[in-house]
């Protein structure tokens, strides 16, 4: 509805004035706002349109049109005693029906009978006027604010008189813009005594709001504002641009533009700039983009620190030169007019000129100490309280990752590199220039052992090892990125993740819910971005178990020894997050279960990846569904017969051709025998998983007819033996592709 | 502007918005914070302006005076107005222009950065202040301080002077700064920083191991002193020496002389301290309760 349609209008305007609230939390708040405001406005029964939010730093509006004058009228029916207790035998009302009546303020013979499931009863039918919208805005408003959440909160010595007391927000609310078609709701966010003063004064909701900070003649200077594009045209003219997508775009080009001005160019795309393109338009009002520029002599500094040193401490973009590596300028997105462009961008370049003598500092002094003498320093540094300093967890690694290169990957000409570069992994923490950029662990390490003509292999290793820390097939590194260090660095990768997981899990450490301080969850992601993706990163193809690799990181951990429970609890975490990154990866959850439930620790990732692929071209066929079924059934049965007793019988018990006589069973007998060498020899070269579950759909006919026909669970035991053994043969067989009955199960199941 | 002409003006300012101009806490520390116009007075009801320089020594940034920006010991302009009053911001770019900087020709802003200080106990949330790209001040609205909840709600404005006066007078190196007319801040302090980061590094005449020694002892008989003072009811004593417990391990832990677990374990040691004298001073410990 428009303001045309209604002679009332309905139009809700609201704005939150607020010292600058944290960028990074703004894109969510929005959200939160409209989301909320529209679930109490149902609450409070007034109709209106969705309500929209937009927000900067200092500001967090939300308005809705259509906005209904008052409140639905409430109809209710309100359930009393039953009849048959609200009387007595005379007719006159009982006590129960008279207190309900009265409770309601009105006559028993007012009541009506109403027919429940429970029989009859006396009920009230209520009836409530709607109120005026306006007087129930407040009430409104009050629980919208309360329902805002913030990453970190903070008291302000404010309060509501909601009845829940002091009101804490994610900064403090300096003014209020409350209007329903240009009427201020009366509505006051009060202080708390303790504060009381001259300085401290109660916010009223109002129709003024205030501009950009600095800008324009009346900057700082109150406006009043009647309507929701009263409002918008008010802070336009303010240097205020409301809308999120307009400051991002308006950014966007100038970035583009002073880029080719500088010569170069800017990726926003890029995974190192896409974050800060986000966060920009949320620090600041009226975007304005400023070049800079500093000494080449910096450019000696690896491209790496360089654009660290511009992103992370002053939110500055690099620019890419036209031939490669970084132009000697910089972008900066600023909140200030353009005639300040030439000062600001002066002061720029002096407060990065200060940050990159800095970094070059580092640079030269972390060069002087060769990598081996830091690790010694890593005694020093503890990387968990029980399980030792990261000088232990890097001697940990260096067996895991060696072992991992020889006997998992088959690169026996890897071992030594992939050893050394986990051995010297952690030690660029040791180095100044991680104490001054964590986010550069792993990065500086490898820059400072190529500087130091350690291998390629090596120092690739170690540049990626904390890689990748997502599971999508797309994540960093890409095979190309690696060099000559792809197998190495899978290595090295592998060991420090498993190392990390299994120990802190042996350290008691294991996540819980929405806990987990030591992102387990993201390294086992890894872990099996890795595993899964293994040819195309690495070249490899090694259809390593998680059971092989779990028990070969566990090797240090007396824990794991002593507390079965332990591995157990970490085997089911690993399994629940390889199949959480085979659901990212758009298979059905239904085929994921089936191929990596059945297998428990021994599931090899790479194969099960593999049999995905090729799953659903069989899941829709009728002998697959057929032999789906036949399969639950089989697994029921089989485990009438202990593995034990079952590999006993097959080594010593007599051959099923002389003990079972049906020929439904004998059929299946042989069909088992013709299809065997077929799947094994699939499973054996893992070539093609295609060519296996063909195989077994050809089962289906075959086990139907066996349980149509036989009996298993006869009385004569060498029959019935002969019987099971037969079905777990069965069961054997098929369960090396998967566990096929879970393809019927329901989704949800 | 000079050095002391910017601390002059500031002091004036603030004095003229009801600020009381205390003078700084003649010890070592690492912050305005921990002294006690900050750390005492933020606690409990009582309304309280107060505004000092405090020179802030912090030991692992010493660079024997070769860098041009980082400082064994900088100073601090720090401010505290309780209750928090709703023009803080204001007020403080009100300083900004006070002291010759037109914040509508330049880019400035509040950019989030939480303060915390494990060993205080203490925690706040605000922002760094950018002008044009440099974090001039801290500003931020205490939420707890020596563990406890606070109410009213203080504002805590530190200003880095160095920073500020660099920029006002366009030096890169500041060393070159004008301490006052003609004066160089190298003149007054260079030598200081080099002898102090030596002294703070362990380049001292003294055989390996006795410095790591010597301080840790130093640490642990203030610790035992501070305590006594503390059930002797010497509550701004007691400060004191948790104080020097603080400045003996920042210079412990900048001479490499402390592994990691220890860190922690020396951390909890002054904040344990810091916990008790804060509420021996605003008077809610049971001990109390016992007595009165």
């Amino acid at each position: 509805m428009t303001r045309g349609d209604s002679g009332s209008g309905g139009e809700l305007l609201i704005e939150i004035g607020c010292e600058e609230m944290p960028a990074g939390w703004l894109p969510r708040l929005t959200r939160d706002l409209a989301r909320h405001l529209q679930q109490r406005l149902t609450e409070a029964r007034v109709a209106a349109s969705a309500p929209s939010a937009c927000s900067t730093a200092r500001r967090l509006v939300v308005t809705a049109e259509g906005v209904a004058a008052g409140q639905e009228d409430l109809e209710e029916l309100v359930t009393g005693p039953p009849v048959s207790a609200g009387y007595k035998p005379d007719g006159t009302p009982t006590k129960a029906a008279a207190g309900f009546a009265r409770k309601h303020g009105v006559e028993v013979a007012a009541l009506v009978e109403v027919d429940t499931p429970k029989g009859r009863y006396l009920a009230h039918q209520r009836h409530e006027a709607g109120l005026p919208t306006i007087e129930v805005l407040p009430a409104v408003l009050a629980a919208t604010l309360r329902d805002l959440t913030f990453p970190k909160q903070m008291q302000w010595d404010a309060q509501l008189d909601d009845g829940k007391g002091e009101l804490p927000f994610g900064r403090p609310i300096r003014w209020l813009v409350f209007l329903l078609d240009g009427r201020i709701v009366p509505f006051t966010i009060g202080r708390t005594s303790a504060a009381e003063g001259a300085d401290v004064a109660v916010v009223e909701a109002s129709n003024v709001t205030f501009g950009h900070r600095f800008l324009g003649p009346g900057a700082g200077e109150p406006v009043t504002v009647h309507s929701i594009a009263d409002h918008r045209a008010a802070l336009a003219e303010r240097y205020v641009v409301l809308d999120r997508a307009a400051r991002l775009e308006k950014i966007r080009s100038a970035l583009v533009a002073r880029a080719e001005e500088c010569g170069g160019a800017v990726d926003l795309a890029s995974p190192t700039l896409a974050a800060l393109v986000e966060e920009v338009p949320d620090l600041v009002e009226f975007p304005m983009v400023v070049a800079g520029g500093f000494d080449e002599a910096f450019l000696e500094l690896p491209g790496e620190v360089l654009a660290r040193t511009m992103i992370h401490h002053q939110h500055f973009f690099p620019v890419a030169a036209r031939q490669n590596g970084l132009a000697p300028s910089f972008l900066a997105v600023t909140n200030t007019a353009p005639e300040n462009a030439e000062r600001v961008s002066r002061n720029a370049e002096r407060v990065l000129a200060a940050r990159l003598r800095d970094a070059r500092f580092f640079w030269e002094a972390d060069r002087k100490v060769p990598l081996e003498l830091r690790f010694e320093r890593l005694a020093t540094v503890l990387f968990h309280k029980r399980l030792g300093s990261y000088r232990e967890k890097s001697d940990r690694m260096e067996e895991l990752a060696g072992w991992i290169a020889r006997d998992v990957l088959g690169r026996d000409d890897a071992r030594a590199d992939a050893r050394s570069a986990a051995r010297l992994a952690k030690a660029d923490l040791a180095t100044e220039m991680v104490g001054e950029f964590a986010e550069l662990q792993g990065v500086m390490g490898g820059i400072y052992a190529r500087e130091q003509q350690l291998p390629e292999p090596v120092w690739q290793a170690i540049y990626h090892h904390y890689l990748p820390v997502s599971p999508e097939p797309t994540a960093a590194p890409a095979k190309a990125d690696l060099g000559a260090g792809a197998v190495t660095w899978a290595a090295v990768a592998l060991a420090d993740k498993l190392d990390t997981i299994v120990g802190l899990f042996c350290a008691g450490e294991r996540p819980t819910g929405s806990r987990d301080p030591f992102g387990l969850r993201r390294q086992a992601h890894g872990v099996f971005r890795i595993l899964i993706d293994l040819p195309e990163l690495t070249g490899v193809t090694a259809r390593t178990s998680c059971s092989e690799l779990l028990d070969a990181a566990a090797r240090p951990f007396e824990a794991w020894r002593t507390d079965a429970q332990l591995s157990e609890a970490v085997v089911a975490f690993m399994l629940e997050r390889l199949q959480y990154v085979l659901e990212q990866r758009g298979h059905d959850i239904r085929n994921i279960r089936a191929v990596t439930g059945a297998a428990g620790a021994a599931v090899r990732p790479l194969e099960a990846r593999w049999k995905l692929e090729v799953l659903p071209e069989f899941t829709e066929s009728s002998d697959f569904k057929q032999l789906a079924v036949a399969f639950k059934r089989v697994r029921n049965i089989a485990c009438e017969l202990s593995d034990a007793d079952h590999e006993a019988a097959e080594a010593a018990g007599p051959d099923l051709g002389t003990v079972l006589t049906e020929d439904a069973e004998r059929e299946l007998v042989k069909e088992i025998e013709a299809r065997q060498p077929v799947i094994d020899e699939v499973m054996a070269s893992s070539q093609d998983f295609r060519l296996g579950f063909a195989e077994a759909a050809k089962f289906g006919p075959a086990v139907d007819r066996f349980f149509t026909d036989v009996f298993v669970m006869v009385d004569d035991p060498v029959v019935r033996t002969a019987r099971l053994r037969l079905m777990k043969r069965l069961e054997r067989l098929i369960l090396q592709l998967g566990d096929i009955s879970e393809i019927v199960a329901d989704p949800e199941g | 502007m000079t050095l002391q002409d910017l601390i002059a003006t500031l002091s004036s300012y603030w004095a003229s918005r009801g600020c009381l101009i205390h003078q700084p806490l003649d010890l070592e520390i690492g912050a305005g914070t921990m002294h006690p116009e900050t750390f005492l007075r933020v606690l409990g009801p009582s309304p309280w302006r107060v505004a000092y320089v405090q020179p802030s020594r912090r030991p692992a940034d010493g660079r024997f005076g070769e860098n041009p920006n980082r400082l064994f010991k900088h100073h601090q302009f720090q401010v505290i107005l309780k209750p928090a009053p709703d023009r803080s911001q204001q007020l403080y770019l009100e300083s900004l222009e006070a002291c010759g900087i037109d914040c509508g020709a330049h880019d400035v802003r509040f950019e989030e950065d939480n303060w915390e200080s494990p060993t205080l106990g203490a925690w706040g949330i605000g922002w760094q202040v950018m002008l044009d790209g440099q974090e001039i001040t801290q500003f931020t609205y205490f939420q707890q301080a020596g563990g406890q909840v606070l109410s009213p709600i203080s504002t805590e404005i530190t200003y880095g002077l160095e920073r500020i006066a660099m920029q006002l007078q366009r030096v890169d190196n500041v060393f070159d700064l004008e301490w006052a007319p003609g004066v160089k801040y190298g003149a007054v302090r260079q030598q200081e920083e080099v002898e102090q980061s030596k002294y703070v590094f362990g380049q001292v005449d003294q055989p390996p191991g006795e410095f790591a020694t010597f301080h840790r002892e130093l640490f642990d008989r203030y610790h035992a002193f501070a305590t006594t003072l503390l059930e002797s009811r010497l509550v701004l004593p007691a400060l004191d020496y948790c104080l020097k417990c603080s400045h003996v391990f920042n210079v412990l832990d900048a001479s490499s002389g402390v592994g990691v677990t220890e860190r922690t374990a020396y951390i909890l040691r002054v904040r344990q301290l810091a916990v008790a004298i804060a509420r021996a001073y605003s008077g809610v410990s049971t001990e109390d309760d016992a007595d009165d």
